[in-house]
């Protein structure tokens, strides 16, 4: 079953630049998509038109069989989103209470939020520092604060803005482990990125984009081959023509 | 990311921490409006009570003498100017300026209420979170149907809540002007321009950033608020701050 379905989507910004050029996209539940290509090419707009935080000036996207412009609300509930800057995407005071920010904005009772709260801390890791001020989390720990944020919620989908960006190695080992242990317990998973070879071992599918269109799509090991011309280095297992390996390992 | 500043919350489970919100604004309230007509004794009690209050809540003193410096050198130009404008009897004779005994006594007594003001108001900042004090906000404006209160409270939390950070963001901009010899140029205008225009518009780029990841979390201003109790304590504590300002009245 599609959990999102993109059909001919146009979007021009307020200046009239056109981020979004006639795409066309289909994902299916629990699948683990990495979007490709370098800054500029559409991908972060892209993303934001799943939870309608941008809105088509043409065509449509469905999540879970619905218009997003018709339930903005059920939209970003469904579709989680993780920002590239994690530090903008905190709001609360503590761990906790940035936590608690999505299930109190569901109107939740105040058990529920206590009980999903916990919930995500725990799949993150996190619950040791519940109490500790959030700005003073280290980068991959604030990452993982952004991810249970968007836990907290139970959504179907996670959308990633370039996870890795500004992650020292252990930093974007924690946060791989996190992303693939979502994947693992169902959610559709979603990663903007440009540097592939963190990443792209465990994708389903590899979408690249240029322009604001998507240039290419497929299995990783199809697309990958003179990847280069769109912007995006080649992982450098391919250049030894080698599989791609995994930053697990 | 080290400490940003010591204006901010600090989680902790102190009788501060644990009190009532509604009941802490309004202590500061009392005890802020008693302090505008306290005597130096009645100042003294104050100063006593809230110094022993900061102890308990762990107040990090040092580092906030560190950052209240530059109100210090503002207090001390009120001190210097009641000094030098009140009349009275001469202290010191300086060419065309006189500093005055009555100058020095009035310019103390300012200087005193405000550094108490201060000492309430960091205490609150320090023991309340910020939700709790949006929460707090909107419970005081329900009697005023007029008044957006949830949009007010949320105003005012956010304002809390980032203030912060945009000291932090200050400082590396600060940082940033220094690496780059800014202080050989002397005309401060020039300096104040240069500070403040990449400033505002890095605030504004966050805050814009900030509304998005929001938006993203389905923010609304109908959201489930963290649950204000009042406990037996809160109303002991409210007996007392009242016996207080009783006490710095008639001193």
């Amino acid at each position: 079953m599609n959990i999102i379905e993109i059909e001919n989507l146009n979007h021009r910004f307020s200046n009239g630049t056109l981020g979004i050029k006639g795409v066309n996209l289909s994902i299916q539940e629990g699948e683990f998509i990495v979007i490709g290509g370098q800054n500029g090419s559409g991908k972060t707009t892209l993303l934001k038109h799943l939870n309608g935080l941008l809105l088509p000036d043409s065509g449509t996207v469905r999540v879970a069989g619905f218009p997003v412009s018709q339930n903005l609300k059920k939209a970003r509930q469904i579709v989680g989103m993780v920002f590239q800057d994690a530090d903008s995407q905190i709001v609360g005071e503590t761990v906790y209470d940035d936590v608690a920010f999505g299930p109190e904005n569901l109107c939740l009772d105040r058990n529920e939020v206590k009980r999903r709260v916990s919930s995500a801390l725990n799949a993150v890791g996190l619950a040791a520092l519940a109490e500790q001020r959030s700005y003073l989390l280290s980068g991959g720990e604030k990452r993982r604060l952004a991810i249970a944020g968007v836990l907290a919620m139970a959504p179907k989908v996670i959308v990633f803005d370039e996870p890795f960006s500004n992650l020292d190695y252990p930093g974007v080992s924690q946060v791989l482990q996190q992303v693939l242990s979502l994947y693992r317990a169902g959610h559709t998973i979603l990663v903007a990125t440009h540097e592939l070879d963190k990443i792209i071992a465990h994708a389903d599918r590899l979408i690249i984009m240029k322009d604001g269109s998507v240039a290419r799509e497929g299995v990783p090991e199809r697309v990958l081959n003179g990847i280069e011309a769109f912007g995006v280095r080649e992982p450098c297992d391919c250049w030894m023509g080698k599989a791609v390996r995994s930053w697990q390992t | 990311m080290a400490d940003l500043t010591a204006f901010s919350y600090r989680p902790g489970n102190t009788l501060l921490h644990r009190m009532d919100v509604r009941f802490k604004i309004l202590f500061l309230v009392l005890i802020s409006l008693s302090s505008l007509k306290a005597t130096p004794s009645a100042l003294l009690v104050l100063t006593l009570v809230l110094t022993a209050v900061m102890f308990d809540a762990r107040f990090p003193v040092r580092r906030v003498i560190k950052e209240i410096r530059y109100f210090i050198v503002l207090l001390l130009m009120v001190f210097l100017a009641r000094g030098l404008t009140t009349p009275g009897s001469s202290l010191i004779q300086l060419k065309f300026l006189s500093f005055t005994r009555e100058g020095v006594y009035g310019g103390a007594m300012v200087c005193w209420r405000l550094t108490v003001v201060v000492m309430i108001g960091l205490l609150f900042v320090l023991s309340t979170r910020s939700s709790e004090i949006k929460a707090a906000v909107e419970w005081f404006l329900m009697p005023f149907p007029f008044l957006k209160g949830k949009r007010v409270a949320t105003m005012m939390s956010l304002v809390i809540r980032f203030m912060p950070l945009i000291l932090f963001q200050a400082k590396e901009t600060a940082d940033a002007q220094r690496a780059r010899g800014v202080e050989n140029r002397k005309n401060p205008l020039y300096r104040l321009n240069k500070f403040t225009m990449p400033l505002i518009r890095r605030v504004f780029e966050k805050a814009d950033k900030l509304a998005v990841a929001m938006e993203a979390r389905c923010y609304t201003e109908n959201r489930t608020d963290p649950g204000l109790f009042s406990a037996p304590r809160d109303w002991i504590a409210l007996f007392a701050v009242i016996c207080l300002c009783v006490i710095v009245f008639k001193i």
